[in-house]
């Protein structure tokens, strides 16, 4: 599918449901996300991420909706657990089978950002190896020199900071070097494509969600 | 006619004249070959001609820089490792070719053409982060080409490059200049295998830009290469560092198998090898930065069982990225930090005034060490480790864009402060000249093994 | 440079302040979890999210400062969360929403200051405003509408006195140690 489109629609049913306390709509979405994750070759250490991450934020919102608000409702209770749950679900969906690139391209071509906004982050997204390795890089240049940088050491995130706006520079520049300017047409080498297929599943998609919350509770 | 013409140029960093009144003519088709001592503006030069100065930064005060081109302008940096906006080389290049509005159908081909240039076509789908320093080299040097610029500008291209891909590569663009009438201005302190390309030379110094007469070029371009001799260490000599079964692996790829070796004390050690063989991951493994498996101990201690902050009070690393050296601002706090952790009983405050000026840092205390340019920041990160005065010193590529000069200094300054504080020195680095008479030992890594050499190597 | 628009630069500076901070978020997240499991005994459980909802909120501020022109304190805080989404975050896509709306939050301190005046007001004010606006969408989010009204005050509080000490309190830290080095100018 359409990395665009499916950013667009994972974002559209994540915004309806926030509106909406639907619990069967939560619990169809949650399903469906799982059946697509292993469709997608999901593994289970990652079910078990998958399960761990909300598990706390969710129980304590259930408990106390239901143990300590005004109307004790287990109902909404249940709501809100599952919501966690299916935004959880929608964004590992979308991240486990789009991938970065494929996505900046898609922006670039079918919604028209302008490539600025498209590489740049991606530029900056590829830097995320370096950054780790320079965190430790940096940890021990600071051992070396007799400085214990832990990680809530200021030193260490001004550093990072300073890294920062050193690396934006030089590869602001490295990038203008390899030919791109702003605002400037480019190619492409892969054309993204957004066929009538890819707008019929949307639409499809929506108008089964909207179905669901009408006639579920 | 298309050429690049420099008019009366004058060009300030901060106040700081860089370039006074430059006039000079580089026309297309020419190689241009642009020498200096580090510090001197060639990076700046450089940068002007290609437009990303003064909009990043400095200001012209006085005349004008005028590039006329139909073509693109490629630009190599001095530093690889900052140069790439895409995870893979492939990606890159097509990120590159796209920029420059190639039709999609030619794309691929010229994605291949190009990596085939920097014989870089086994790395077409690696993580350009997980490539070696002269890896990253070649392929920036590939991206660069894939552009078919008309005008290339090349910042110490081959400061990383091993021997033979220096070769090379210099055969290559000797023949795109041939092929293409590409305008080729490249920056080096390395001149050997320069003489065939038969480049105008210019040289800058204190801002002016000089064109050099055939003879002084040909006496600067001579090939004045030396050989290190080095001998076997004696049975006897006492090791600091000692490994057993070593072997190294980084993703797919085994760097060293089985081997056992060892660090003689208070001596110099050369390391040598081509590109990617896994030098630096070597250093990184002795300073416990990296995974290994067999025993590596340090003083007959295995150094997994010395904590973090114990073992680099004894050993250091001198990374190949100078930036990665520094911790804070401003070269004077850099300064102090070392002047007051440090254990080298030879660098007194005097002694350190005094060495600055040697490496003519002198009286930049205030200034902020991002800017400094390639060849100041390697002295610096030398010197401030020297001052730190660990037991052993691992150098990964101290000596790259040092001029002549500089690199002399140096030298000397490390045999000096050796002559008062002894150290083990660990020393990785391709460019050989000058160092002979430094090094007492050779390592040799290569076919995934490290042996010494002996005798006349 | 004309400072009308953001450029390739300030681009990528402000996606790396989204990965910088992102990975502050990401062991933020211990500390929430350890106040949830502390703070659900007592019926407080949500307000977990209050507490730490400065140290979510810093990269707008931050950036606001950095850059200090309109729209920086929006995708400063914005592009944290497309990042973490691209690096396959699991509340990865959702949380552009979040991210959004945060950026918002901060970058309505800054517009009421006109983008001219950067000092402690513009920090107190956009703390404000991210007060507002964040709460206003955890309304609907965590359904706060369940709570009673003395648990809402109490969490409304929390969460103003939270971003004021990490958006307002320690990034005017950063801030003025970056000034120091010379590294944001005027
Ligand atoms: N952004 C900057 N701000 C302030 N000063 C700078 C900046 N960039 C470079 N400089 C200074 O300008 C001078 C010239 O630097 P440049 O990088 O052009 O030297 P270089 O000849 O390329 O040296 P090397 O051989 O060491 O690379 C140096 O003294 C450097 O400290
Ligand atoms: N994840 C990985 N997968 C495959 N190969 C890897 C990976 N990580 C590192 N490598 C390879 O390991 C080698 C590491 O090289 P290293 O940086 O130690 O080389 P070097 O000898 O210092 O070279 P140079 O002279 O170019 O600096 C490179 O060949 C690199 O391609
Ligand atoms: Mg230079
Ligand atoms: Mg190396």
């Amino acid at each position: 599918m359409n990395p665009s489109l499916k950013l667009f629609t994972v974002l559209f049913i994540s915004l309806e449901l926030t509106f909406t306390s639907k619990l069967w709509a939560n619990i169809i979405i949650i399903i469906g996300c799982l059946i697509l994750l292993i469709h997608a070759g999901f593994r289970w250490q990652q079910f078990c991420w998958l399960v761990l991450v909300p598990l706390f934020p969710a129980i304590a919102i259930f408990i106390t909706i239901v143990l300590f608000s005004p109307s004790h409702s287990l109902f909404y209770g249940l709501v809100l657990f599952s919501r966690l749950y299916m935004y959880v679900s929608l964004g590992t969906v979308f991240t486990f089978t789009t991938n970065p690139l494929a996505l900046a391209r898609s922006l670039e071509q079918n919604c028209h950002l302008p490539s600025k906004y498209a590489y740049g982050v991606l530029a900056a997204l590829n830097l995320m190896t370096k950054m780790k390795q320079a965190v430790i890089t940096i940890r021990a240049a600071g051992q070396m020199r007799g400085v214990v940088l832990h990680w809530w050491s200021p030193t260490l995130y001004f550093k990072a900071i300073l890294v920062a706006l050193q690396w934006s520079d030089q590869l602001a520049q490295a990038m203008e070097s390899h030919g791109f300017v702003e605002g400037q047409a480019r190619t492409s080498t892969i054309n993204i494509p957004l066929t009538v297929y890819d707008w019929l599943i949307t639409i499809t998609l929506i108008v089964v969600i909207q179905i669901i919350i009408i006639a579920l509770p | 006619m298309e050429k690049i013409l420099f008019d009366d140029l004058s060009f300030v960093f901060d106040k700081q004249l860089i370039l006074r009144h430059v006039n000079a003519t580089f026309k297309a088709g020419e190689i241009h070959l642009l020498t200096g001592i580090s510090g001197s503006g060639k990076s700046t030069l450089l940068k002007l001609i290609a437009g990303l100065l003064p909009k990043y930064g400095g200001e012209i005060t006085t005349g004008t820089v005028s590039v006329s081109t139909a073509g693109q302008i490629g630009m190599l940096f001095q530093d690889p490792a900052m140069q790439f906006a895409l995870d893979t080389p492939r990606h890159e290049l097509e990120f590159t070719l796209e920029n420059c509005q190639v039709p999609t159908a030619k794309i691929n081909s010229r994605v291949i053409s190009a990596l085939r240039f920097g014989k870089v076509e086994a790395l077409a789908n690696q993580s350009i982060s997980t490539l070696s320093g002269g890896q990253q080299q070649r392929v920036a040097l590939s991206v660069v080409m894939a552009m078919r610029p008309s005008i290339l500008l090349l910042d110490e291209p081959f400061a990383n490059v091993d021997e033979e891909n220096r070769q090379l590569l210099l055969a290559q663009l000797l023949k795109i200049n041939h092929d293409y009438r590409t305008t080729i201005i490249i920056t080096d302190h390395d001149f050997h295998g320069y003489q065939r390309l038969n480049p105008f030379v210019w040289q800058l110094r204190d801002g002016k830009l000089i064109k050099l007469l055939n003879n002084q070029k040909h006496g600067l371009l001579q090939d004045d290469r030396q050989y290190i001799k080095a001998s076997l260490p004696p049975v006897k000599a006492s090791p600091i560092i000692s490994a057993a079964n070593l072997s190294i692996k980084r993703g797919n790829k085994t760097l060293l198998t089985p081997a056992t070796f060892s660090l003689i004390k208070n001596k110099t050690t050369l390391l040598t090898g081509p590109n990617g063989i896994g030098k630096s991951t070597l250093l990184k493994a002795i300073a416990k930065l990296v995974k290994y498996q067999g025993t590596i101990t340090f003083d007959s201690q295995n150094i997994q069982k010395i904590s973090p902050g114990k073992y680099y009070q004894r050993l250091g690393l001198i990374f190949q990225h100078a930036n990665d050296q520094f911790l804070n601002v401003t070269v004077g706090e850099e300064l102090n930090l070392s002047l007051k952790n440090g254990q080298n009983s030879y660098f007194t405050s005097q002694q350190v005034q005094r060495s600055l000026s040697e490496l003519g840092l002198a009286g930049r205390e205030e200034q902020v060490i991002y800017s400094l340019s390639g060849g100041q920041k390697k002295k610096l990160q030398i010197l401030l480790m020297l001052m730190m005065g660990q037991e052993v010193l691992l150098f990964d590529e101290p000596f790259t864009g040092l001029d002549k000069e500089s690199l002399k200094k140096v030298l000397n300054l490390i045999t000096a402060s050796r002559e008062k504080y002894p150290q083990t020195l660990l020393i990785v680095s391709h460019q050989l000249n000058g160092l002979d008479g430094f090094i007492d030992y050779h390592l040799e890594f290569n076919h995934q093994q490290l042996k010494y050499c002996g005798g006349n190597s | 440079m004309a400072k009308h628009q953001l450029h390739l630069r300030d681009i990528i500076l402000l996606a790396l302040i989204g990965i910088i901070f992102g990975i502050i978020y990401f062991a933020a997240g211990f500390i929430y979890n350890g106040l949830t499991i502390l703070l659900t005994p007592i019926g407080y459980g949500p307000m977990a999210n209050d507490l730490t909802m400065g140290i979510w909120c810093m990269a707008g501020p931050l950036a606001g400062f950095l850059l200090r022109m309109p729209g920086a304190a929006f995708l400063g805080e914005f592009f944290g969360a497309v990042v973490e989404m691209l690096l396959g975050d699991q509340w990865g896509a959702v949380n552009l929403i979040s991210g959004a709306v945060q950026g918002i939050g901060a970058e309505l301190g800054f517009t009421f200051t006109l983008y001219k005046i950067y000092n402690w007001l513009t920090l107190l004010i956009s703390s404000l405003t991210l007060t507002i606006v964040t709460f206003g969408w955890d309304w609907f989010r965590n359904g706060y509408s369940h709570f009673s009204g003395q648990m809402l005050i109490i969490m409304l509080i929390a969460r103003f006195i939270s971003i004021f000490v990490f958006s307002g309190i320690i990034v005017r830290l950063i801030v003025n140690m970056l000034q120091r080095a010379h590294l944001i100018k005027r």
